[in-house]
């Protein structure tokens, strides 16, 4: 028989040390910049019932999910996303509270990627929901968190913003079929020009033109001019419009040169209406942040309320950004009783921590195993108490 | 991070041969990729481009990870392995065909009971099937998939066909097609937006000089 019981299951492991304080740096610095603007934390549990990532805008691919049976034989799943529970948490239990809402959280989920894929099946994010709100000051407040956050990962970073509403608009009156309508987003989605181009050419409407165009409408400011000329409908314009100027009023908030425009962000998970937003750093091939405005998701779960959020992969930016900075430190001292001054050496180590001190208690016999302990890692100071508490200090 | 150069990986062997004059097109010094030894990386003299040689699923693999740029790779394993990146564009080169090939004059899709197909392409011969809504038995084989309905393994095979020379000799013939087949230039998403000006640079010279495009 094949036991399993050295190894931890494909696509997760065990964090040591460094990459710990890695993590917990990013966390840290993304909690105290959630809170410092007034966010609260939520908490929600790990199992959740299958119904919550399968209803009409929520819809997850069930083979992406680890899904498991409860004691009453209903299907459960191992969290697979962070926006769902807490959308079904402010349609519930903070039914009460007055919007708008302004959520975040820390913690883990986990999917299931292709085998030998070198992906996390579990991983941390962070990520703010704010629910309910108007949405233009929401939006505003949405991307310069997200700028911020971004900017804890790694000071280069890019905030590239979107709006599949032009997708959304422009769809019906192209007048695709419901397969094709998924083809095309595909072929925007991944850029994939000459699939797109082929599928194009069987409809010849001005919006054809338009949806053919979006893809290729990315990059700077420079990027709404060009996008001008393809918006023929007043509605589309004035969409236009209110991304212009949203991306304006980021970029007077943070350096211009941070912020991107993709018209061609159509992201797959159907419960996005309205602008959508990536955040990319160098080093890492996917984006560390995605968010976006998901109007629908609420009164899906029985609650009509606007929403926007986002979530940054904590994994990635820790692995990528910080492990090689951040350094976990020896302690300052280390303390050795041996027998008979146990307490003794105890009651020293109170004294050093409450100097500010960091301490090893050592666990060793005799003294001689403990200062070799103290020179191998990096400890300065030995103290050696005695059982009457007597102190002995020696530099190594 | 540093700033390292733009990668492109180049899928070994004949897209690779293609892909360097294409290269050597544009302008680029090429002298390293001809007389590449064994080398994996290569530069290229005067640019800030090096050269990644790898196996197609490997080259996929490389640029969803973003340690490689750009990639050229066939459509054949885009479709067999699928993945997250921006397919730029059809380079027009290395073009093929899936096909579902049978013994001469069998009558593939005649009949009710379950077929067998022998392929080394299992995820593109079951969505072609699946589209069809027709049940079949998928047999993966690693070698020469024709062998398979010849020695009575399987009702037919799903592969890659070039002239159906191969087909012929072994009283094989194309039943139907399952998808054309060509090269394609693509690029990892973040690297597509980190550094948008050189990359869509060196694709803007790509797609002027790759002159079997719109054959």
């Amino acid at each position: 028989m094949k036991r399993y019981d050295l190894l931890t299951p494909e696509g997760t492991r065990d964090l040591l040390f460094e990459e710990c304080a890695a993590k917990r740096a990013i966390t840290e610095k993304l909690t105290e910049l959630f809170k410092s603007y007034g966010y609260s934390e939520v908490m929600t549990p790990g199992l959740e019932f299958f119904d919550v990532f399968n209803g009409k805008v929520r819809y997850f691919p069930q083979e992406t999910m680890y899904k498991l049976v409860d004691g009453k034989n209903r299907l459960m799943v191992l969290r697979p996303d962070n926006t769902m529970p807490i959308a079904r948490l402010a349609a519930t239990r903070l039914s009460g509270e007055k919007l708008p809402l302004k959520l975040f959280y820390n913690q883990s989920v986990f999917m299931v990627n292709p085998k030998n894929s070198g992906r996390d099946d579990e991983f941390t994010q962070s990520g703010i929901e704010i629910i309910g709100g108007e949405s233009g000051a929401a939006d505003y407040e949405a991307l310069a968190l997200a700028a911020k956050a971004l900017a804890v990962c790694d000071e280069d970073y890019r905030l590239e913003i979107g709006d599949n509403g032009f997708f959304r608009e422009l769809i019906p009156q192209l007048g695709a079929k419901d397969e094709q309508e998924e083809s095309i987003r595909e072929f925007i989605e991944t850029k994939n020009y000459p699939a797109l181009n082929e599928i194009l050419s069987d409809f010849d409407s001005g919006a054809a033109e338009s949806v053919r165009k979006l893809p290729a409408l990315f990059g700077g400011e420079e990027v709404f001019a060009e996008a001008e000329k393809y918006m023929f409908t007043d509605s589309l314009r004035a969409r236009l419009k209110a991304l212009k100027a949203l991306y304006e009023g980021i970029c007077g908030i943070c350096s211009a040169d941070r912020i991107r425009v993709d018209l061609g962000l159509v992201h797959k998970k159907n419960y996005y209406t309205g602008i959508l937003f990536r955040g990319y750093v160098e080093g890492y091939g996917r984006p560390v942040l995605s968010g976006g405005r998901y109007d629908k998701l609420l009164g899906d779960f029985g609650r009509e309320a606007a929403a926007i959020g986002f979530a940054v992969n904590v994994e990635a930016a820790a692995k990528f950004l910080y492990a090689r900075e951040v350094k976990t430190s020896s302690p300052d001292v280390l303390v050795h009783g041996g027998r008979g001054a146990e307490a003794a050496a105890l009651r020293h180590c109170e004294k050093l921590i409450s100097e500010g001190l960091r301490v090893y208690h050592s666990l060793f016999d005799s003294p001689k195993c403990a200062a070799e302990y103290a020179k191998e890692n990096n400890i300065r100071r030995v103290d050696t108490v005695s059982a009457d508490g007597s102190v002995e200090s020696t530099e190594v | 991070m540093e700033n390292r150069k733009v990668r492109i990986a180049l899928t070994k062997g004949r897209i690779e041969n293609k892909a360097v004059d294409l290269l050597e097109k544009i302008g680029y010094d090429v002298t390293d990729l001809r007389n590449k030894g064994r080398r994996l990386i290569l530069s290229v003299p005067g640019e800030d481009i090096e050269v990644v040689l790898a196996k197609a699923a490997d080259v996929i693999t490389y640029v969803e990870h973003g340690v490689c740029d750009l990639g050229v790779v066939g459509k054949d394993t885009i479709m067999e392995h699928g993945g997250k990146f921006f397919e730029i564009s059809d380079l027009g080169f290395g073009k093929c065909r899936f096909a579902l090939a049978v013994k001469k004059g069998t009558d593939f899709y005649k009949g009710y009971g379950v077929k067998t197909v022998a392929t080394k392409y299992p995820e593109v011969t079951r969505r072609f099937f699946e589209a069809k809504g027709m049940d079949v038995d998928i047999v993966k084989i690693e070698g020469s998939v024709e062998l398979a309905p010849l020695v009575g393994l399987s009702d037919g095979i799903v592969d890659i066909v070039e002239t159906g020379t191969t087909l012929k000799e072994n009283g094989l013939e194309v039943y139907d097609t399952v998808a054309p087949i060509s090269a394609r230039l693509i690029v990892n998403t973040v690297s597509m937006k980190l550094k948008q000006e050189r990359i869509s640079e060196i694709v803007r010279l790509i797609e002027e000089n790759c002159d079997d495009k719109n054959n």
